[in-house]
């Protein structure tokens, strides 16, 4: 799988290149400014990409606002970004195309590779992957709101686990519970939320997004 | 007066249904119903203008006999101010002050046939005119200057028109507003073709009054000084005239006008000379008092104190500088302690452990890979700390995107349903970027915690050099920025550069907090590359 890094500083750059290729991605390009990142983009055409949101020539949001426009040219080009915080306002931007293959992640997650490279692999394929903390506070506001309102409090519990772009097995070992009953709140989840059946793939990424969109 | 009541029933009824509707109407759409004297106001207003626009379009009425046309203006005014609130609530007074402006003209007969009526009065009787036309021009000039001004938004609106003299204290602008009298006392003395041969001499006074209103605008202390130098200057021209008259120097009649008009008085007699005297003394008078208020070097000559109002001024920057030098360094203490106890303290923690780890990792393996996961622990936490303490001191969306993109943030992250409306074309200056940002963000923590309510919203705005933020809570009411509340330091906060802040807090609710700073919008946004 082939992927172009956008980070400025210098040792996590370096670091998160040594991650990926310890899990077997190959660097198509490692680069450290959004200008290099969009050349990068439109060149080598990558599986997925991870791009930190701070980059120069200005240090504000250059890299967001360059993932976006990338994302506007080759629709649901898959994105991973990479923050220091995170911002509800950021996300719903990331996801306003609807189109999936998106991730946000805090910076620190990077410290638990195995989730991290699960989550880069989620976007590449389509997925998408919200930081727990976006998760949490929607979790709080948006349960009153219809149609989430309709979920029973397991459902939401699952389907937020489902924006962090979890697998059904790896929200069952969270939930403790068996995988068939994760697929059977999934299955529940998709018809309260009036998703029409198609591939389950495809379902998971409009609930989520139902979920962080409203 | 000849007022034709049955002409006036009709549309008279019509504007009373109609402002009944839009009470109702307004009190439902805003939620909060706009206070009595206003909704009075306004029924007034739409009244007067309905009444007015029908009576000055009278003669197509009479001619087409088309009565029903009576009920298509309150009609329209209604719908408009439905619709359109905010534009509406600046047209009617202006409308109103135009239609004063017109019964000015209408009453000196410069507006010839067409106009049958002006507001109740039939025009072409010029007792009638004199009597009832000034009358009610001066009511609808004042209704609609006080409409304008209680609307809302004006003031920024006014103080864009006022330019600089909207900067000056109240009193520094009566003095600067002084120049107006100055002028017109002078040019009639200079000239009296300008005052007394109106045809030939409207243009030219025109341009003077334009003239000296662009200085008002502009230079309103050298406005202030050049009339209190005028007014000294004309009183004792003003005595010298008597001087000359008294003693027989001059003969009045072969000037143009058979007289010198100096002020109100055409000076061509010794009777009229006494008048000029007495005219010259009081401004003279005047202006000896006014010196010491307009040139600070006169108030040193005469050793007298300094202007109170500049004083009071000092007394204000001295304290909000004080409250800013404070505030600064009480933000520089807690972060400095912050990073003390929490992220630095963790960086010690982690290479106690990372060290410990280091000699345990050959002996037992297991303890050292215990340690190591802890200090990975130790490390996410510091880092959770150190976003906290940034998001304090410059939240990061503020310092990527500005204040608009910053408030919808956190309106996004407020516990309450927050909706903006926010029209904000450009950057801010940094310091009040941050200091409206942290304003909203304690305005909506106070209501979140003490108001009760479910929903509130953030009205921003910048106009005429004035931001304006308006946030509202629809919950219990009864802030009191007294009561130890936050509210108090965001405007001590504001304070700083010259913002206001005003609560509306009825017990019941809703709760409306208003504050505005003065400051310019910089049209240049951060390019996207």
């Amino acid at each position: 799988m082939r992927v172009v890094v956008a980070e400025d500083l210098f040792l996590l750059r370096d670091g998160l290149v040594r991650l990926l290729e310890a899990h077997e991605f190959e660097i198509a390009a490692a680069v450290a400014d959004a200008p290099g990142l969009l050349q990068a983009l439109v060149e080598e055409r990558p599986d997925v990409a991870i791009v930190d949101v701070r980059l120069p020539p200005t240090f504000t949001d250059d890299g967001l606002r360059m993932a976006l426009e990338a994302r506007r040219a080759v629709p649901g080009l898959p994105v991973l970004v990479l923050s220091q915080y995170v911002e509800q306002l950021y996300a719903r931007e990331l996801l306003a195309d609807r189109a999936g293959g998106v991730g946000y992640l805090l910076k620190d997650r990077v410290f638990n590779d195995d989730q991290f490279v699960d989550a880069v692999r989620t976007v590449a394929a389509g997925g998408t992957v919200m930081d727990s903390e976006v998760v949490a506070k929607l979790l709080g506001r948006r349960s009153r709101e219809e149609p989430l309102a309709r979920l029973s409090a397991r459902e939401r519990e699952v389907l937020g686990l489902m924006a962090e772009g979890r697998s059904n097995s790896a929200i069952a070992q969270r939930l403790f519970v068996t995988d068939k009953a994760v697929s059977k709140h999934s299955t529940s989840i998709f018809t309260k939320l009036d998703l029409a059946p198609s591939d389950d793939d495809n379902r998971r990424v409009l609930a989520v997004l139902t979920y962080l969109n409203g | 007066m000849s007022v034709r009541m049955q002409d006036l029933v009709l549309p008279i009824l019509a504007v009373g249904a109609v402002a009944a509707v839009i009470r109702v109407w307004r009190g439902r759409a805003a939620k909060t119903p706009p206070g009595r004297l206003r909704e009075l106001a306004w029924c007034a207003a739409l009244l007067a203008i309905s009444v007015s626009v029908l009576s000055a379009l009278y003669p197509l009425f009479a001619r087409n006999n088309l009565q029903w046309w009576a009920l298509l203006i309150p009609l329209a005014a209604a719908i408009v101010l439905v619709v359109r609130p905010r534009p509406a609530e600046r047209a009617v007074p202006v409308v109103l002050i135009l239609y004063g402006l017109f019964g000015f003209m209408v009453a000196r007969d410069y507006v010839g046939g067409g106009i049958n009526t002006y507001g109740l009065t039939m025009v072409g009787n010029p007792d009638v005119e004199a009597d009832f036309v000034l009358p009610q021009a001066y009511v609808f000039l004042l209704l609609g200057s006080w409409l304008y001004w209680s609307a809302e938004g004006t003031s920024a609106r006014v103080r864009h028109v006022l330019g600089r003299l909207s900067d000056l204290q109240p009193r520094g602008q009566l003095l600067a507003l002084m120049l107006l009298p100055a002028v017109v006392v002078a040019a009639a003395f200079a000239t009296p073709d300008l005052w007394l041969g109106a045809d030939a001499g409207v243009g030219w006074t025109l341009l003077l009054l334009a003239g000296t209103v662009v200085v008002l605008r502009k230079w309103p202390e050298f406005a202030a000084r050049a009339a209190t130098a005028g007014i000294v200057g004309l009183g004792l021209m003003g005595l010298a005239l008597a001087a000359w008259a008294e003693g027989g120097g001059f003969d009045f009649a072969r000037t143009p006008y058979g007289g010198i008009l100096y002020g109100a008085v055409l000076v061509s007699t010794w009777h009229t000379a006494d008048a000029a005297g007495v005219e010259g003394l009081a401004l003279l008078a005047l202006g000896v008092w006014l010196a010491p208020q307009t040139f600070p070097q006169v108030r040193r000559w005469l050793g007298m104190a300094p202007d109170a109002e500049l004083l009071g001024r000092v007394q204000r920057l001295t304290e909000s500088r004080a409250v800013a030098v404070d505030t600064a360094s009480a933000d520089l203490r807690r972060l400095e302690r912050d990073l003390h106890d929490g992220a630095q303290a963790r960086l010690v923690a982690l290479g106690m452990n990372l060290r410990a780890a280091e000699r345990l990792i050959l002996t037992s393996p297991d303890a050292a890979i215990a340690l190591v996961a802890e200090a990975r622990e130790t490390s996410a936490r510091a880092l959770t700390e150190l976003r906290e303490l940034v998001r304090g001191v410059l939240p990061p969306v503020l310092a990527d995107r500005g204040l608009a993109d910053a408030v919808r943030a956190l309106a996004l992250d407020c516990p309450l349903t927050v909706s903006t409306e926010i029209d904000l074309p450009g950057r801010l200056p940094a310091p009040i970027e941050t200091a409206c940002y942290f304003a909203v963000a304690e305005v909506l923590t106070n209501a979140a915690k003490h108001s009760g309510a479910r929903d509130a919203q953030v009205w921003m705005s910048h106009a005429g050099g004035m931001l304006r933020i308006e946030v509202t809570d629809f919950g219990l009411g009864g802030a009191d920025p007294a009561c130890g509340s936050g509210l108090a330091g965001v405007e001590k906060r504001l304070a700083t550069f010259d913002g206001i802040l005003v609560v509306s807090s009825p017990i019941g609710g809703p709760t409306m907090i208003v504050m505005e700073v003065p400051c310019a919008l910089s049209s240049r946004r951060i390019s996207s590359c």
